[in-house]
């Protein structure tokens, strides 16, 4: 459904030069699977998802979504993802009900489909009590929910997600990871960025590690435990960003 | 780009404004509120002010009298109060009297200058200033008249002709001046600011509140996101502007600045046509307001950058309109390039009945070229990955 490939991101800084934030990255993401991108902040990982969603162009490679091309089709790509980051990016002065129409309509739906559709997502995440009413009223949990409902409203087969659970309590980052894993059950492809460990490897089939700008590996859990060697995410992680490698020679020192 | 993403920006742009409190006190409660209060504010302190010089006005004192006794009648015919203070300089400073008369006999021929003593920096005794001069050049004609009786003279003989003025302007051109050369100028100064916050909360404000990059992966092309968000910001302009009009008309027609201003301020001198012609001139120069203030606005990250971008523009367009406000300039073709003074210029010489069709069509023009070029920058803005994602 995703596939990466060589995907590259240079900026250039007046004081750095020519930065690589994302370099020749590659990898591929399936139906009805949950990928993460797990890395350290300033990996490359939110660069990678806005090249994937069409919003930063690549400065090398590609990426094909849905059979779409992200530098020949970039609106039949957009139409094919639903986006949703931990901010949110939610309307506080518009309803759940005005949001998921506005979106709805962008993705080219209109009239009554749309609006039983909007009923449909509201009944799905239990919304129909506050869909009516604005955004900046609604509590942390609420405004989760509205936004999975954004990146649902128009069924897409992919779900792009930045750090969607980040800093989020554990009752509304659980319901993130129930709209995750309903999401591959329904035979979506998720890709997903995340710096938490335990949120990886309870809900990731495969996983790639990147660090850099580039991806140190890539794999089931048990790829990564026979690659490294190491039973938890956590150590494995930090085998392969050579951290713990580094932390021993300066204690042996 | 598909005209329905276009139309489906445009709205959500416009809902997301009028549930703005900062844009709708820009947009609607300056216009519609803070300029009636502030007109009916000024007039109420203006007439005070004038009533109160007036009433002071009335009092001064006379010096050396004796030098010219008549001047005493004279000055209490034409109503003044006479205080007996000997040191006129004193009394004036401490406004005791308005002003002070003295009659002095120059040297040599034995004539007689008769002074007004005056602070000019004083309403009051400004006012007194030339109350008392018109009493004396009355005096004076009265005088000369006698003296000329007596010597069995006619009064042409020094006075061989009187001088009056006719204003063939007609009362509606006095009106079109009023309205014209304050209309323009409050007018477009009023787009800036009433166009300032939804223009910036369509922005910078989507960008710190990180919904920009949502809307950014959704299908709509990015040219049908500018071109939504730049007629939402022209709407709130061209309100802001219809408003400021309607609102300044009613305002004058219930504040009261004085005969002559009432005289001018009761007519609008505008048909249907004239309406419509100010109308077509004020379009570009919104879609120029509102994708200028777009694109400069798009370049801040937050809504605190984007006032600190705006407010200099603001302050910027103040010059230009100044110059328009300026009587007795004409719209010539070359003036009618420069933008913003042409509008305000032009709306003038509508309301004055007196626009040439070749400056409307050269204003028209370059201030659709301006708006386009304007148009242009906000596209380019929006399409750098450095501005729209810059933290």
């Amino acid at each position: 459904m995703i596939q990466v490939q060589a995907l590259t991101k240079t900026f250039h800084d007046s004081k750095r030069g020519a930065v690589h934030a994302v370099d020749h990255i590659s990898f591929e993401v399936r139906s009805g699977e949950i990928f993460g991108l797990l890395g350290p902040n300033g990996a490359g990982k939110t660069t990678t998802l806005r090249m994937l969603a069409t919003v930063m162009s690549p400065s090398e490679g590609t990426a094909i979504l849905n059979g779409h091309d992200i530098l020949k089709e970039p609106e039949a790509v957009r139409s094919s993802i639903g986006f949703l980051s931990a901010d949110m990016g939610l309307y506080l002065r518009l309803s759940a009900r005005e949001v998921l129409k506005f979106f709805g309509e962008l993705n080219g739906m209109r009239g009554a489909p749309l609006g039983e559709r909007i009923e449909e997502i509201f009944s799905l995440l239990n919304m129909s009590g506050f869909g009516d009413t604005k955004i900046d009223s609604l509590s942390t949990g609420m405004r989760q929910r509205v936004a999975v409902a954004r990146a649902l409203v128009h069924d897409p087969p992919i779900l792009i997600l930045d750090e969607p659970a980040s800093g989020l309590d554990v009752p509304t980052a659980h319901v993130i990871e129930e709209f995750i894993l309903k999401a591959r059950d329904s035979g979506k492809a998720v890709l997903f960025s995340t710096h938490v460990m335990e949120e990886a490897e309870y809900l990731c089939d495969r996983i790639a590690v990147i660090h850099e700008g580039t991806v140190k590996i890539v794999g089931t859990m048990e790829d990564l435990r026979a690659a490294t060697g190491k039973q938890r995410l956590r150590e494995i992680f930090l085998a392969l960003l050579g951290i713990e490698n580094a932390a021993r020679r300066v204690h042996e020192s | 780009m598909s005209h329905s993403q276009v139309l489906t920006i445009y709205k959500k742009e416009m809902l997301d404004t009028i549930r703005d409190r900062r844009t709708l006190i820009s947009m609607i409660a300056v216009p519609l509120l803070a300029i009636p209060l502030l007109l009916l504010v000024m007039s109420r302190f203006v007439s005070s002010t004038e009533k109160k010089a007036g009433d002071e006005a009335v009092t001064i004192a006379v010096r050396n009298v004796r030098r010219l006794p008549e001047l005493l009648i004279a000055l209490s015919q034409a109503g003044f109060k006479l205080a007996s203070r000997d040191d006129l300089e004193a009394a004036i400073a401490k406004k005791e009297i308005a002003a002070g008369v003295e009659p002095v006999v120059l040297p040599g021929a034995g004539r007689i200058e008769v002074r007004v003593y005056s602070d000019l920096t004083r309403r009051s005794s400004g006012v007194a200033d030339v109350r008392i001069r018109a009493a004396l050049a009355r005096f004076k004609e009265n005088t000369m008249k006698l003296r000329l009786t007596e010597l069995g003279q006619p009064d042409s003989v020094i006075n061989p002709f009187t001088v009056k003025s006719v204003n063939l302007a007609p009362e509606k051109k006095m009106a079109g001046m009023f309205w014209g050369g304050m209309m323009g100028y409050c007018v477009v100064l009023l787009m800036f600011t009433g166009g300032m916050y939804p223009a910036i909360d369509m922005t910078a404000g989507e960008k710190e509140r990180r919904t920009l990059e949502v809307v950014l992966s959704s299908p709509a092309s990015r040219g049908a996101i500018i071109l939504g968000k730049v007629l939402a910001a022209t709407t709130a302009v061209l309100v802001t502007a219809i408003l400021a009009m309607v609102s300044l008309i009613v305002s004058f027609r219930f504040a009261d600045f004085g005969i002559q201003v009432g005289k001018a301020a009761g007519r609008v001198p505008l048909d249907a046509t004239g309406i419509a012609l100010v109308f077509v001139a004020l379009v570009p120069m919104a879609v120029l307001a509102a994708s200028l203030m777009v694109a400069i606005a798009l370049l801040a990250k937050s809504f605190k950058e984007a006032q600190s971008y705006l407010t200099p523009l603001v302050m910027a367009s103040i010059f230009p309109l100044l110059v328009g406000m300026l009587p007795g300039l004409q719209l010539t073709p070359v003036l009618a390039l420069i933008p913003l003074f042409n509008v305000c210029q032009l709306i003038k010489e509508i309301f004055l009945g007196e626009y040439s069709h070749l400056a409307f069509a050269i204003t028209m023009a370059s201030n659709i070229v301006y708006a386009g070029l304007a148009f242009f920058a906000a596209v380019r803005v929006f399409s750098k990955e450095s501005v729209l994602f810059r933290t």
